[in-house]
């Protein structure tokens, strides 16, 4: 028998994906058209894929997904910088800790989105507030992963370091931090997929029409186009995948070191 | 203790009444010792005789609870300049992130750049790494990872050169390969170098002086001088009766004082005990 870990040739692995996704849009769509479950607004995969080709050819609907792209990077960039400088320190330093630990537990589980209006009326309309509301959701597993591999370091390591005369600003930045970095990588691939699900949220809720939740929203408004709703939450969801493929390939190549990290 | 012709010099390094205490345990009581300049010393002790804890003071990476160390006539406070140190594990103390020449470079990283590349250039060659600057440490062997860890040591060019049980992980034949390295980067470059091990047999091999230390609460047991001429080999060196002789004289030091350490760790106890009460 095969264990999961084994990995299938190649071919044999696209194949049987395809295999499950046309497989289960197949299923629907037999089940949907023969009226064994009807229900209204139930998405019949076919039209949902013509909806899709008429969306990719719309131009405002492009101008949606460059939007949503953006200020989902922005903030996910906003969410890196932030926890990895927090987390460093938290890490690093005891003091730092114990200033933070409290304020990071109870920000932690505050839902950004409930947050992002407040963010609107400090900050004003546009793209930054959105932003700001998924750097907030993005910020904690990247905090967190970089705190936890930063108080990892490995001793030896470090004596090392101290040995040849470097400070404990030095000994951040030199090495905890770098060999922390494939933890906050995890951490900061976990959050892009948080934060694409915040972003069309908060474009939902406080978007005024732009990106791909804006888009959404106005055809919902129009009730007409369900299929065309449910096009665009799978053209965010393929988004999602894009930028999880780009993350892992960044993983295997720029952090391909971390197989030298001490076990 | 023992004053030979290599005690005529002024130390490179001289330990007074060196204490460490953790808590309630007392790992090293009391060390003397006089590490000569531009020779090679191997301290030699049992398992946890609190020989790297020895290493760590020296280093000015710990500090002693009692006494004091002296490099070159100044009290170490700190990590002192002019101080390299080489630790068994490799693997963690090389940095996986960066390759071969980033590592070797990292701790004259302030130097201008072409200083910076001259010597690391040479560390490397002096190693026998020409040609694997590009690689990862974790691309290499255990033997080669810790002649970068020994070519980064001698890129920051120390006058003392601290080696805590430098060879324990690597196989027999490395490990000899590796001790002839040491002897023959010593001899060329004239620097203090001061190993610590378990190994009887490679502490004769490569010392000048040296200091066995008894079973914890460690004190210096003997100070013995190895006169064994150099180049010394690994075939002929270790067949000569001298070699033969102090090895023999090494052992069963290292064997006799089990007993006579209990007794002094007994009565260390019950000073302790009585110091607490007064």
């Amino acid at each position: 028998m095969r264990l999961l870990h084994e990995p299938y040739r190649g071919s044999t692995e696209v194949a049987l994906g395809v295999v499950g996704v046309v497989g289960s849009a197949v299923v629907a769509e037999v089940v949907l058209r023969s009226g064994l479950l009807d229900v209204p607004g139930l998405p019949i995969p076919s039209e949902v894929a013509r909806s899709v080709g008429d969306l990719l050819q719309d131009s405002v609907f492009w101008e949606a997904i460059r939007f949503t792209a953006l200020e989902w990077m922005l903030g996910l960039a906003i969410a890196t910088v932030v926890g990895l400088a927090l987390g460093g320190l938290m890490g690093a330093f005891g003091v730092v800790f114990r200033a933070f630990e409290w304020p990071v537990e109870a920000f932690r589980v505050l839902p950004s989105v409930a947050v992002g209006p407040i963010v609107v009326v400090v900050v004003g309309q546009g793209m930054l507030p959105l932003s700001l509301t998924v750097a907030l959701s993005c910020l904690w597993p990247i905090l967190l992963n970089t705190m936890y591999g930063v108080r990892g370091v490995d001793t030896t390591a470090v004596m090392t370091a101290r040995s040849m005369g470097v400070g404990e600003v030095g000994l951040l930045l030199r090495v905890k931090l770098p060999s922390a970095l494939p933890f906050a990588f995890t951490g900061v691939r976990v959050s892009a997929s948080i934060g694409l699900l915040v972003a069309v949220s908060a474009e939902l809720l406080m978007g005024n029409g732009s990106g791909i939740g804006g888009y959404i929203l106005q055809n919902t408004a129009n009730a007409t186009s369900l299929d065309l709703v449910y096009a665009a939450t799978i053209v965010a969801g393929l988004l999602g995948v894009l930028v999880n493929i780009a993350l892992a390939k960044v993983d295997a190549t720029a952090l391909a070191w971390k197989k030298g990290l001490a076990q | 203790m023992t004053e030979h012709v290599l005690g005529s010099e002024v130390p490179e390094l001289q330990l007074t009444g060196v204490s460490r205490r953790y808590g309630d345990n007392l790992a090293v009581r009391s060390i003397d010792a006089a590490i000569p300049a531009h020779k090679i010393s191997v301290i030699v002790g049992p398992s946890g005789c609190g020989k790297s804890t020895l290493l760590r003071m020296i280093s000015g990476l710990d500090t002693p609870t009692d006494g004091e160390v002296r490099f070159e006539g100044a009290p170490v406070r700190g990590v002192p300049e002019g101080l390299a140190m080489v630790f068994q594990d490799y693997s963690r103390s090389l940095y996986p992130w960066m390759r071969v020449d980033k590592n070797v470079a990292f701790p004259i990283r302030r130097l201008p750049a072409a200083e910076r590349a001259e010597r690391v250039r040479f560390a490397i060659e002096e190693v026998g790494l020409k040609g694997k600057e590009s690689l990862y440490p974790w691309q290499m062997s255990g033997g080669m990872q810790q002649r970068v860890a020994i070519a980064r040591a001698l890129a920051s060019h120390p006058r003392l050169l601290l080696m805590d049980e430098p060879f324990a992980s690597v196989d027999a034949q490395t490990r000899a390969d590796l001790e002839d390295l040491v002897m023959r980067i010593q001899a060329e470059l004239g620097i203090t170098v001061l190993v610590v091990t378990h190994d009887i047999d490679e502490s004769v091999y490569l010392a000048d002086r040296i200091f066995v230390l008894s079973t914890p609460p460690s004190v210096v047991a003997e100070v013995i001088d190895v006169d064994l001429p150099r180049p010394r080999d690994h075939v002929s060196t270790k067949t000569e009766p001298e070699f033969v002789r102090i090895r023999g004289h090494v052992t069963s030091l290292l064997r006799r004082p089990d007993a006579d350490a209990e007794g002094a760790h007994g009565s260390l106890v019950a000073s302790t005990a009585a110091g607490e009460i007064a």
